[in-house]
């Protein structure tokens, strides 16, 4: 176990994670409430890379405009949130820390609602208002959360994030229902928007989250070392030359912006950032070189085999994929974190 | 053939309530100096007896509050649901808590004789706790359009405005029967979309007023296998082509207007109603309440679905 020469993944490991993650892609591209036979899909989407002329069926604008920006949107939501869940789960050592645990994605959705219920628009550019406060709120919960368990318990223990979390959650719930109150000629729109949905994806949206993913799992995956340090203890990581203060700020801050982004356009999604990491624990360990990427494709994986569900179970009816995630989510975290704990002491 | 047959129908029925309406007058002027007590039987078959029509009223739902305006007795409500906004006059009413967050004390508090709500969301407790304060409930719980006719005849029995009442419903069902049964309409498909695609569209399924008007005008609803609302895929939407699109989205003044957003949709240019600028937004809620304005939204779809 110790003194691994090489201890990232080798290009080979790499891409069969990204074959497996292109897979799955391609699999719900094909799927979905309307029957579209294979070789129509594969057609129009060979012919739509190429450039070729397209058929004129109704099944052209199905697989891409609908099903295609969705499930883009849907894969680098997932890989988002699972790379934000295991920064978080190694920077604060708590194997519970999530978006969703921690009351980010909650602080975010308040953010957005704020932002429809006083109609803060950016001129030009549609959503971008919705975004931003988003954004901004996730940061803010972050800080709120993370000053007050400060205050309380200097070394963070889990419980006492954990519990700050909740309260904190339940806390900007109960604002989230007084802005709801308040703003009644919006409140089917909020109402609406807080179920969360990734229907309407766009290429706009997936080209937002690619561009924001890209971005922020470099600086994530660049802090790998920094996060292994942190694993351990944040006075371990301060002995082995860690710039504690700045490592923190920097992922919080790289955390806020993704969650937040995530969240303005899918709403909030719960459970993936959470049980993500621990699955992909059981493969690759807690090394934070391997378990970042390999997170990142695990989550991406997940959400679009759960969105699949969402969308094809009760056809033409559409599940909220927050309830897939959550159902499935919670069951395999209680099998997981019962079977580490038999083998050992998280 | 059948025309005359209709004529003769209308012409009978009118007579009918011709009779009855003198009948209830007459009725009326003698028994008034002794009794003017009302019994009525409320939409969950409870029995309620007021001593007089009732002068103080707090109806919670939209549609009661419509109800009341429209048989005259608008001037009654001393308080009305959060959610209450038709006619505008109603804003000036106190409003109240309504649906789950629905609060005793409020009403008690306005001093009622009559509380008027829907079986949506108050629990048996509560009904029990207004009673025991005096106030009267009055439950209306109309389902389809049958059920909206028997609470306008309700509301108005309880606040002793029956003949205005039947005017309503007469005219409701006289503008049902100018919508109905317009040949170029026959098997046309309109989709209701009650959300828009930001959101997860949602659409109103079978038994829904949308649905329950559209198959009046021999239009086929799209998604008649959905039960009541419920969230649909865009998929199915594009699928299933429909040749009208009616929104009930609101707008706010920013941004695309409703029709301009769906117009804009990518992927949708294919969709007829797309197509052939076939999309209607009523804002108002006109069909979605079990009110008298149902009977309007259903003239707007159908001078919009006729080209009129």
């Amino acid at each position: 176990m110790k003194n691994r020469t090489n201890d990232s993944f080798s290009p080979l490991t790499l891409t069969l994670f990204a074959l497996v993650t292109a897979a799955t892609l391609i699999f719900c591209v094909c799927l979905g409430s309307v029957r579209i036979p294979l070789g129509d899909t594969v057609t129009v989407l060979w012919r739509a890379l190429r450039g070729q002329e397209l058929p004129d069926s109704s099944a052209v604008p199905i697989i891409l405009n609908v099903r295609l920006p969705r499930v883009l949107c849907v894969m680098l939501t997932g890989a988002s949130l699972a790379l934000c869940g295991a920064s978080m789960q190694g920077l604060l050592k708590n194997s519970l820390a999530d978006g969703s645990t921690l009351g980010v994605s909650t602080g975010a959705s308040l953010g957005a609602a704020l932002a429809i219920a006083f109609g803060i628009t950016l001129p030009q550019i549609p959503f971008a208002g919705t975004m931003v406060m988003a954004i901004l709120f996730a940061f803010l919960s972050l800080m709120v959360i993370l000053t007050l368990a400060y205050r309380l318990d200097y070394s963070l223990s889990t419980n006492t994030i954990i519990l700050l979390g909740v309260i904190f959650s339940m806390f900007v719930s109960s604002i989230l229902s007084l802005v709801i109150t308040f703003a009644s000629d919006k409140v089917k729109n909020i109402v609406f928007w807080t179920m969360g949905s990734l229907s309407g994806s766009s290429y706009a949206n997936a080209l937002v989250l690619l561009a924001v993913l890209m971005i922020c799992s470099l600086v994530l995956l660049g802090l790998s070392r920094e996060l292994n340090a942190f694993a351990i203890g944040e006075d371990n990581a301060r002995h082995v030359g860690v710039n504690v203060r700045r490592t923190k700020l920097v992922v919080l801050i790289t955390v806020s912006v993704l969650i937040g982004v995530c969240v303005s356009i899918g709403g909030s999604i719960g459970f993936v950032g959470l049980v993500t990491p621990h699955m992909v624990r059981l493969i690759t360990g807690p090394n934070h070189k391997r378990l970042l990427p390999a997170c990142m494709f695990g989550g991406a994986t997940f959400l679009m085999l759960c969105d699949l569900a969402a969308r094809m179970l009760l056809s033409p009816l559409e599940l909220p994929i927050g309830v897939v995630t959550s159902l499935i989510g919670a069951v395999v975290f209680v099998f997981i974190y019962a079977r580490a704990r038999q083998g050992r002491e998280i | 053939m059948k025309s005359k047959l209709k004529h003769f129908r209308i012409l009978s029925l009118l007579l009918a309530m011709c009779l009855m309406a003198g009948l209830l007058s007459g009725c009326q002027t003698k028994a008034e100096p002794e009794n003017k007590s009302i019994t009525i039987t409320d939409m969950t078959g409870r029995e309620i007896t007021l001593e007089e029509p009732a002068t103080r009223v707090v109806a919670l739902s939209a549609a009661d509050c419509e109800i009341l305006y429209a048989v005259g007795a608008g001037d009654t409500l001393v308080g009305r649901g959060e959610y209450c906004d038709y006619p505008a006059e109603v804003l000036n009413v106190p409003s109240v808590q309504s649906g789950y967050e629905t609060n005793i004390e409020q009403i008690i508090e306005l001093k009622p004789q009559v509380l008027l709500m829907s079986t949506m969301a108050q629990t048996e407790e509560q009904v029990k706790a207004l009673e025991d304060a005096g106030i009267k409930v009055v439950v209306s719980d109309a389902q389809n359009i049958e059920g909206v006719y028997q609470s306008i005849t309700m509301i108005g029995d309880l606040m002793g405005k029956s003949e205005e009442a039947a005017k309503v419903v007469e005219g409701m069902k006289n503008t049902f029967k100018e919508v109905s049964g317009n040949e170029s309409l026959q098997g046309k498909t309109v989709y209701f979309e009650v959300s828009p695609l930001e959101y997860g569209l949602w659409t109103a399924g079978k038994n829904t007023f949308m649905d329950e008007i559209a198959q009046m005008m021999g239009l086929k609803n799209c998604f008649d296998d959905v039960e009541g609302w419920g969230e649909i895929s865009e998929e199915q939407v594009l699928e299933r082509n429909p040749d009208i699109i009616v929104t009930i989205s609101m707008y706010f003044g920013e941004g695309p207007t409703p029709v301009e957003e769906i117009m804009g949709r990518a992927g949708w240019e294919n969709v007829t109603a797309v197509k052939d600028s076939k999309i209607l937004n009523l804002q108002n809620n006109e069909l979605s309440r079990p009110a008298p304005r149902l009977a309007d939204g259903a003239k707007m779809l159908y001078d919009f679905a006729s080209g009129k």
